[in-house]
Formats: C-alpha cells, sequence, structure tokens
C-alpha cells in the first residue's frame, strides 16, 4: 500500500475538532499523514507541531492584491501554501504564482467557477497542484452535486491533456468528512478518473508536494 | 452455466455522533444509491443489508460488480437522521462466512 496523504483538512480553531483527533481517525483510515490547512482569515498564528501532521494556511481573499499581499506574507512561513479557489481572478492571480503549492477547489464549493486551458497551463509552468474536492461531492445532491461532477470531469480533462498534477483531499471539517483512501478513490470514478490516477492524486503527488517544501527549507538552511 | 448470481459481502464500519438506527442507516444508503445511480442502477447493484449490530459494524450484500459504486454511495453518506457520520468499508469478502470472519 502506498502512503496517502489527505492536504488539506481544517481542524481548531478553525472548527471544533482538535488536529490530534483529525490524525488519530486519519491514521486509522489508513493515512501516512494530514495538512491542517485553516483558512488564514479565521485564524491567526498556528505553532502547535505533531509528527505527521503538516501545518499549511489557505488564502481565503476575494481581491487579487490582497492575495499578492497575504501570498508575500505568509510565503517561505509555512510548509504548504493553499489558495482558497473558485472565483475566476482569484484561480488566475493563483496559478500564475509560483509561491503556491495548491489550488484548493478551484471549481469552487458549489461548481461555480471554472477551470481553462490558459489556467492550466500555468499551473503546469509553476508546479501547483489542481485539487478536487471531495467534500463537495458529499455534502451535495442532485443538481448542485451534477454541477460539480460536470466541472470536475472538465478540469479532469485539462489536467490529463496539460498533464497538471492533481490531488484529492477531503476538505474535512470534523472527523465524520473524513474519508478512507479507498473511498476516495471510488468517488473520483464518478467524474471519471481511473484508479491509477486517483491512487497516484492521494499519494505520489501529495508527497512531491511536501517533499519539494521540504527541499526548499534545507536549501534555505544550507545558505 | 452459472447457477448463483455472484455476489460480493461489503463489511463496513459507521463512525457516528451518536447510535444509528439500523433502519434510518438503511434508508440514508437506499437514498444515496438513489441519488447517484437511479433506480436502474440502484435495482443493477442488488443491494441487501444483512447485518448491523449497535457497534457500528454491519455486512451488505451487492453485486460483484457494483462494489466500487457501493462504496462509492456509502462515502457520499453524510448524515442519518440529522446526526453526521462517516462510513468506512472494513473489507469484503466473496462468502458470508469470510464477511463475518473480518466483522
Amino acid at each position: 500500500m502506498p502512503n496517502f496523504f489527505d492536504l488539506n483538512v481544517h481542524a481548531y480553531p478553525e472548527t471544533h475538532t482538535p488536529a490530534e483527533e483529525m490524525l488519530r481517525v486519519a491514521r486509522r483510515y489508513g493515512y501516512a499523514g494530514i495538512a491542517i490547512t485553516n483558512h488564514d482569515d479565521s485564524v491567526e498564528e498556528q505553532q502547535e507541531k505533531y509528527p505527521s501532521i503538516y501545518m499549511g494556511i489557505e488564502i481565503r481573499t476575494n481581491s487579487v492584491s490582497e492575495l499578492n499581499r497575504k501570498l508575500k506574507h505568509h510565503s517561505g512561513k509555512v510548509p504548504l501554501l493553499v489558495v482558497h479557489g473558485g472565483d475566476e481572478k482569484i484561480n488566475l492571480a493563483a496559478l500564475k504564482d509560483h509561491r503556491v503549492d495548491i489550488l484548493a477547489h478551484p471549481c469552487g464549493e458549489k461548481g461555480e467557477g471554472v477551470l481553462s486551458h490558459i489556467l492550466v497551463r500555468y499551473a503546469v509552468e509553476n508546479g501547483i497542484a489542481i485539487e478536487f474536492n471531495m467534500n463537495a461531492l458529499i455534502y451535495s445532491r442532485r443538481g448542485d452535486r451534477a454541477r460539480i461532477l460536470g466541472r470536475m470531469r472538465d478540469n479532469l480533462h485539462l489536467v490529463r491533456k496539460y498533464k497538471a498534477m492533481s490531488i484529492l483531499t477531503s476538505n474535512a471539517r470534523s472527523i465524520y468528512d473524513l474519508r478512507a483512501p479507498r473511498e476516495m478513490i471510488a468517488l473520483t470514478s464518478l467524474f471519471g478518473m481511473r484508479r491509477g490516477e486517483a491512487v497516484s492524486a492521494l499519494s505520489d503527488i501529495p508527497l512531491s508536494i511536501l517533499e519539494k517544501r521540504w527541499n526548499k527549507e534545507k536549501e534555505v538552511e544550507i545558505l | 452455466m452459472r447457477r448463483r448470481d455472484r455476489r460480493r459481502y461489503l463489511v463496513f464500519e459507521v463512525m457516528s455522533e451518536i447510535e444509528v438506527d439500523k433502519y434510518k442507516l438503511l434508508n440514508a444508503i437506499w437514498n444515496s444509491m438513489y441519488s447517484l445511480y437511479g433506480d436502474i442502477g440502484t435495482s443493477e447493484s442488488k443491494l441487501w443489508l444483512v447485518k448491523y449490530d449497535k457497534l457500528g459494524i454491519g455486512i451488505l450484500r451487492c453485486a460483484h460488480s457494483k462494489v466500487d459504486e457501493v462504496r462509492a454511495a456509502l462515502a457520499c453518506i453524510h448524515s442519518v437522521n440529522g446526526a453526521m457520520v462517516g462510513i468506512r468499508v472494513i473489507g469484503i469478502s466473496g462468502t458470508i462466512k469470510g464477511a463475518t470472519r473480518i466483522a
């Protein structure tokens, strides 16, 4: 079994569930590690450190200038920089910036945003992973879910065409939102992702994102 | 010629805030299947709840080719009767004996 990682989990102080509780359940489900990425506008600083928990931050904003300001503020300080996508302008600005690691739910939490060929090309250029958010599928029904599935299908098509990185995350806000890796893989088959792609989107690619960041940190230390 | 349908037994575990009633859970599973695959897809899956105990461990029977579909439907259940739940498949077996051993 490969090592699975869930790189978008929200925990205390943004939600009521403490991070170690999340890790306990995730471990039980078969994950090697999780990344806590609380929204930057709901928490200020997070210092807690546990092995197998990576403390990231998810930047949520409506304006491009604010996004750039926040990226400047956070870059280099957190191991994982995630941008809360959805809005077309924000998607574009985030994918143009090499400091970003992951663009979270580019189709928005309700399926309102779109990715385009241009955006995915920027993602490849800057090594940014496109997230597929399973929580959106779990919590929506009927029309909403149909729209989200359609968007994910389109995104998957673009990701395949340009060989962009894609990752699967639960975007969990409580332990009941977490899903075991095999369940996540089964969910991806709903929008046509192949098994192999889904496995690597849950194991190799998240690991490579984390390693990239470690290597950068090491380089800084050597200098 | 095959005499019997090939089946799979899925052993699943429900993690929930409060104890979940068997019939409410079954209802949620059916609703999730209908919502994802419609009436035809659901009928093809030949779903049947074999066993469910109060500890949150249960056994579901389905057609052997529909395991992934059922798994996805189980993953899509987020609440039963207002209580938040998360369902995980622990193991799969081709026989009920094997499934009971896992559970």
